[in-house]
């Protein structure tokens, strides 16, 4: 049988936290601090923790707000980055919206 | 993914640790860090459980950047009886008396409490020197009513971190990362004396057993009854997912009374969902208050006072109207009653027939410096869960105050509309029975924070826990020790160790049983209630618990502690169709309503509790906490108000 390049994987709605492994030291103080526990430690040294379950993320950020290497990022769902403009072009909408309609 | 070989923590579910203190506090958010500390400072050995890690653990670790009902802050001039009758009238009496007068008279205290641990409560650098909100004597910062100055702008994200400073400090032996499952009573028998608690941990499934003279539950509110979702368990509801009321499922089952239970509102909040996260869109409540709207066209959104006047300028945002004495909150999240009413932008369908455009934006540009700041950098970054995902994630993906605007999605700060029966308890809803010590009707329980019934924030939480820490460290005095019995202890890790056993295969998880649990309650307990499809809830429910909790399955001690949940929610469900069967008129300000009702008589509080599997209830009246200076001086006799600096 060929070997093919596609693999099987959990499909996930969303990647709550990102974790920089050239900036995270491995002191797991996020995993200790995560008020759900998703966070498992890194089997390695130096390694960044696991977020073991993604799901259960309340996106309150006190991971990155422990972190003392500022190696975790969060991010929101797609559906819940809420839109801005700017003030200035809101006057303009309806000019938008004449010449393209 | 981790597969299951690779969980890192050590096996020691066949082993159980004994922890013996005089006072078992259930839960380490900010009820019961308070609640821990208060008891130790009186002399008593502490033991705290807490699920998670303490340092920012529970609904108030990541921050709070309100401080509300706070009448004997040194600049208020609304005295606690005052705030008390308010938060009672505009209720019509559906509330907590007793709770939330300890939240008015005693939140300064706190606050100065929580200063001397480290926490931040004023503008110690000046950074909003010559603000109208600033008091410029004490540094204090002031929010919504500047008239009359009763809710404070706190760094709450400095005080989580300082509490569990100060309780390490005083010797509270913290117990992390360890779930508390059931109350251990005196003889094992439900309604006897409360002598500690059971509880597992989350990491290495090892069974622990509390014994102590006393027992307080901090163990937050219920939630994920009706909304769940599988693919966004942690953004169903407002609290974090840890907090879902786990203590109400304990004490029910050990013959604790609760009130209010039929409460439930059409859902505010749900990120999982309909809402946007808490304060990352525009609105102009709470945390944003009062920023302006401005519609699609740029025309900024008019504010009125409580009689449709409109207001000239931003700072009559902040003013009381003609002949009012004080206002309760700006923006009104739950409208409040005309007596306690504050400004608010004009209703939507009077903007829609002016001919203002959707969508709508937050525009905090054209605010006066200072407040653009307080709002944008302060007040969002302190707030829980704003740090981050608000101030930081906004800032990073390019948005600027000065610059930008953001939009609101639906009318007010829920940003979604929710079905009628996709409800939540949020607001002022049940919970436990109390007395003037904080004790409920089980000897020696003592219960703080949002566990109470009608509780509401962050202030309500810190003040409660103190006094409840005071309260059963005066009980754990008064008391003998004694140990738990051997056979429930013995029940109780039967019980919780048993999914760890079952077939992972064939199992039901606990995601699952959430689900079908928030569907029957949507089906069988929407927003009308009616007997038969009450009755025929709880018989789903029964059927749950008889048949499929037992084929539930864990493949670790995380998985295990969300499926304990999940059988709490279970319980606590049951609660709520009991006190929805018990309620026989419709009652609008509970948002309860029958289609068999008997019509809108006033029924007052009704307790409920259960013993032997028989239902009881009582009713209370609503003044039952009596003149409540009068009581509260009687009850605390020994207590010494802080002095203000």
């Amino acid at each position: 049988m060929n070997e093919s390049r596609f693999l099987v994987r959990q499909v996930e709605p969303a990647q709550p936290l990102r974790f920089d492994p050239g900036k995270c030291i491995g002191c797991n103080r996020c995993v200790n601090a995560c008020p759900i526990d998703l966070l498992l430690p890194a089997q390695g040294k130096n390694q960044p923790p696991v977020p073991a379950y993604p799901d259960e993320c309340w996106y309150c950020g006190c991971c990155v707000m422990e972190c003392p290497a500022d190696a975790i990022q969060l991010r929101h769902p797609l559906m819940n980055q809420a839109r801005w403009v700017e003030k200035n072009k809101l006057k303009e909408g309806h000019k938008w919206n004449c010449s393209n309609g | 993914m981790v597969s299951s070989s690779a969980w890192p923590y050590p096996d020691e579910t066949r082993e159980m640790e004994q922890i013996q203190a005089d006072v078992i506090v259930l839960g380490g958010g900010i009820a019961g860090c308070m609640a821990a500390i208060a008891a130790a400072k009186q002399g008593c050995r502490v033991a705290v459980v807490e699920k998670a890690g303490a340092v920012r653990s529970g609904a108030g670790g990541s921050g709070c950047d309100h401080w509300e009902q706070c009448a004997s802050n040194p600049c208020s001039s609304v005295s606690p009886e005052e705030m008390l009758q308010a938060m009672m009238d505009d209720n019509d009496g559906y509330n907590n008396p007793i709770s939330h007068y300890i939240e008015a008279r005693e939140g300064w205290d706190r606050l100065l409490d929580i200063e001397k641990m480290g926490g931040k409560i004023r503008d110690t650098e000046g950074e909003f020197q010559g603000a109208v909100f600033r008091d410029e004597k004490t540094g204090l910062l002031f929010a919504y009513d500047y008239k009359n100055r009763t809710t404070l702008r706190i760094w709450g994200t400095t005080f989580k971190p300082a509490m569990v400073a100060e309780m390490r400090r005083l010797g509270v032996r913290l117990i992390e990362h360890v779930t508390a499952t059931a109350l251990l009573t005196e003889g094992g028998r439900p309604g006897g004396r409360c002598i500690g608690a059971a509880g597992i941990s989350g990491r290495s499934g090892k069974f622990y057993v509390f014994s102590g003279r006393s027992v307080i539950l901090a163990t937050s509110r219920p939630a994920r009854i009706w909304l769940f979702s599988a693919a966004y368990p942690g953004l169903a509801e407002f609290r974090p997912l840890s907090c879902i009321g786990s203590g109400h499922a304990m004490g029910w089952r050990a013959g604790a009374e609760f009130t209010l239970m039929e409460k439930s509102v059409r859902g505010e909040f749900s990120a999982a969902g309909r809402s946007f996260p808490p304060y990352a869109a525009g609105n102009n409540h709470n945390t944003w208050y009062p920023a302006s709207l401005v519609d699609n066209r740029g025309v900024e959104i008019p504010y009125a006072d409580r009689d449709g006047n409109l207001l000239p300028d931003v700072m009559h945002r902040f003013q009381p109207a003609a002949g009012q004495k004080f206002f309760m909150k700006g923006g009104n999240i739950e409208q409040a009653k005309y007596a306690y009413d504050g400004p608010e932008t004009l209703p939507y369908q009077k903007l829609q027939e002016q001919g203002y455009q959707l969508p709508f934006y937050a525009d905090l540009s054209n605010l006066p410096p200072q407040e653009r700041k307080v709002i944008w950098g302060m007040m969002i970054g302190q707030e829980g869960k704003t740090r981050i995902p608000v101030l930081k994630d906004l800032t990073d993906r390019g948005f600027d105050p000065e610059k930008h605007v953001l939009q609101c999605y639906g009318v007010g700060w829920k940003s979604g509309d929710f079905l009628p029966q996709e409800r939540q308890l949020f607001g002022l809803v049940g919970g436990f029975m109390n007395d003037w010590h904080l004790m409920s009707n089980i000897p020696g329980l003592f219960v703080a924070g949002d566990a109470l019934f009608s509780s509401n924030c962050y202030g309500h939480a810190a003040t409660t826990g103190s006094y409840a820490g005071r309260h059963a460290a005066a009980y754990a005095r008064s008391v003998p020790e004694i140990l738990p019995e051997r056979s429930q202890v013995e029940k109780e890790r039967l019980r919780v160790l048993a999914p760890l056993a079952r077939d992972l295969e064939n199992g039901y998880t606990w995601k699952e049983l959430n689900h079908a649990v928030s569907k029957a309650m949507q089906n069988f307990c929407g927003e009308v209630k009616e007997d038969g499809l009450l009755l025929a809830g709880l018989e789903v429910l029964q059927g749950y618990e008889n048949e499929i909790v037992p084929r539930t399955a864990a493949a670790n001690p995380h998985e295990l502690v969300r499926l304990l949940e999940v059988y709490d929610i279970l319980t606590v469900s049951q609660i709520i169709l009991h006190s929805c069967l018990a309620r026989r008129n419709d009652c609008p300000k509970l948002e309860f309503y029958r289609s068999d009702s008997l019509g809108e008589a006033p029924e007052p509080l009704i307790a409920i509790r259960q013993e032997e599997g028989q239902i009881h209830t009582r009713q209370i009246p609503l003044d039952f906490a009596g003149d409540v200076k009068e009581n509260y001086e009687k009850y605390n006799t020994d207590y010494r108000q802080e002095v203000s600096p």
